[in-house]
């Protein structure tokens, strides 16, 4: 479902993001993707978003080749992806509701239906009381919930997350990981960046370490005892 | 997998096949109800800077009305001249020595030529009769015993434009029995060839203003994306296409002409009425009941349309430029 095949990516300056990156992620896998921060964990993600293009190397997600890719292409890929950003990234003139409607309204729901899902997706993450608030009015670790709640609604293929877990607590964690892995069980495809180690042992899912924009090691769940 | 394909070849998603056909599903009463929630959200932010939006709004109006005002006089001045048109004369004023017998062959030797609508032979004495009534002063002319007044004709040229008029006249002084050849309308064609200059003068205009209506709108629409710069990068994250984006701004430049389309017309009525004021003193003078008259209803709503396509259209410009410059 992603595919780095020898990636890297150079900015402008010069500095080299990721160097020689390679790896699979497939359907219904989780990853973590963990890492010192400067060590390419952001970068990864933004290649994949297509914010950014390689390099070199081929970068495929979802059957898009993103070495090459259009304006209208990205708008669809990214609307296949659902994205939970470190920074939110939230509209703060909309409601709790509207933000989580967002990718329903630009994919063009119907209003009903897109009711349904944006209340469905508000109940996985505990917010379906504070629909009705706005962004300011909420915590960080509710802001981080709304932002969730927005990644799933529209039921993408792929879920990508940037430290989703860096403001919540423990129990909050747990919670978000589980309706993670709720999409996993159905096939989505799973690339969660965060350094919070003991969540990511207590997953056991497949990590990807990152360091200096290169992949150290590349993890297999445990076996189950 | 190959770029080119994206969506054909990714079967493995059953239950995301929804979000890529979803816009088809939408039918036409969602879609209307869509575009009239983004259009009531562009009309209330534009309210919430009444001072700066209603500037714009003034600008634009200010814009539509100079051409408009210029055709609306125009063609006021126009249907005024079209009345003495109608009427122009020439009148051919005989030699002394012109015996009535002779002066009504010569009339009737015009009215066959083709250029030549309508010919009247007036003969001295009826001239007298005429002045006469006309004046007065009947008694006094009785009174008078030989008639100072010579024998004309009166005739109706088939071409009004000043340049055929003018060539007749030569032509017709060159007849011997012609002293003298008036024009009695000349003036007012002359001023038809100036009605005729305004209206040029207006479609100019036009287009100065339509270009400079694209530099209002699009810089007011250009400030209203910069300051909504945050949003617009959330939406494209989260796949929102440039058009999706701008939407919104299409309805704030079609607001902006479609509200300087009616103010232009509603402060044309103004204009109209206090130019009417003064003129009707005049035109007492003449005697005449003429009144300027406003655009008429579908001359108003050709400013409003027109005004309202110029600003969507500006807007379309500018917000797909500016937006496509925005990126995460």
């Amino acid at each position: 479902m992603i595919k780095f095949d020898n990636v890297s990516k150079r900015y402008a300056n010069g500095q080299e993001a990721l160097s020689d990156i390679s790896f699979e992620v497939s359907r219904g896998e989780f990853a973590f993707i963990t890492g010192h921060s400067g060590a390419g964990k952001s970068t990864l993600l933004k290649l994949i978003l297509a914010i950014q293009t390689p390099s070199s190397g081929q970068l495929i997600a979802n059957g898009v080749n993103l070495n090459r890719v259009s304006a209208k292409q990205i708008a669809h890929h990214r609307r296949q992806i659902g994205t939970v950003f470190q920074d939110h990234q939230l509209l703060h003139d909309r409601s709790v509701y509207d933000n989580v409607a967002l990718p329903l309204e630009i994919c063009g729901y119907q209003p009903s239906d897109a009711a349904r899902r944006v209340r469905a997706a508000l109940d996985k993450v505990g917010l379906l009381k504070k629909e009705k608030s706005f962004p300011v009015a909420l915590s960080g670790g509710e802001q981080q919930r709304v932002g969730i709640a927005r990644a799933v609604v529209n039921r993408p293929s792929i879920i990508l997350a940037d430290e989703p877990t860096g403001n919540l607590d423990p129990g909050l964690s747990a919670e978000v990981m589980k309706v993670f892995q709720q999409f996993q069980s159905v096939g989505v495809c799973l690339l969660v960046a965060s350094h919070d180690a003991a969540l990511i042992e207590r997953l056991n899912c497949r990590t990807i370490i990152l360091e200096g924009g290169k992949l150290l090691a590349d993890q297999k769940p445990r076996p189950q005892a | 997998m190959s770029a080119t394909k994206p969506r054909t070849e990714n079967p493995n998603q059953p239950r995301v096949k929804r979000n890529t056909r979803a816009g088809q599903s939408e039918s036409f009463v969602d879609l209307v109800k869509r575009h009239r929630r983004i259009a009531r959200g562009s009309a209330s932010r534009l309210l919430q800077t009444p001072a700066s939006s209603l500037v714009t709004l003034f600008v634009v109006a200010v814009a539509l009305l100079l051409p408009a005002l210029l055709f609306g006089l125009n063609s006021n001045l126009a249907s005024l001249l079209a009345g003495f048109q109608d009427s122009a004369q020439v009148t051919l004023y005989l030699q002394d020595n012109v015996s009535v017998a002779d002066g009504q062959k010569v009339s009737e030797g015009l009215l066959t030529r083709s250029d030549i609508e309508y010919a009247i032979y007036v003969s001295p004495s009826q001239a007298l009769d005429e002045f006469g009534a006309a004046s007065g002063l009947g008694d006094l002319l009785i009174e008078m015993t030989a008639n100072p007044l010579p024998g004309a004709i009166v005739l109706t040229p088939a071409d009004v434009s000043p340049l055929a008029v003018d060539e007749l006249a030569r032509q017709l002084q060159e007849l011997p029995q012609v002293d003298v050849v008036q024009i009695d309308s000349l003036w007012l064609q002359r001023l038809a060839a100036i009605s005729n200059l305004v209206s040029a003068i207006g479609s100019v205009l036009a287009v100065i203003v339509i270009l400079g209506l694209f530099f209002v709108v699009g810089n007011t629409i250009k400030l209203a994306i910069e300051n909504r710069k945050a949003e617009i990068l959330v939406i494209k994250l989260v796949g929102g296409s440039d058009m999706y984006a701008a939407r919104p701004f299409l309805y704030t430049g079609l607001l902006y002409g479609l509200g300087g389309g009616i103010l232009a017309t509603l402060l044309q009525g103004i204009v109209l009425a206090t130019f009417n004021s003064n003129l009707e003193g005049l035109m007492q003078l003449y005697e005449s009941g003429f009144q300027l008259r406003g655009f008429g209803l579908m001359s108003s709503l050709l400013i409003i349309v027109a005004g309202a396509a110029i600003g969507w259209a500006a807007a379309l410009m500018a917000s797909l430029r500016h937006i496509r410059a925005i990126n995460p």
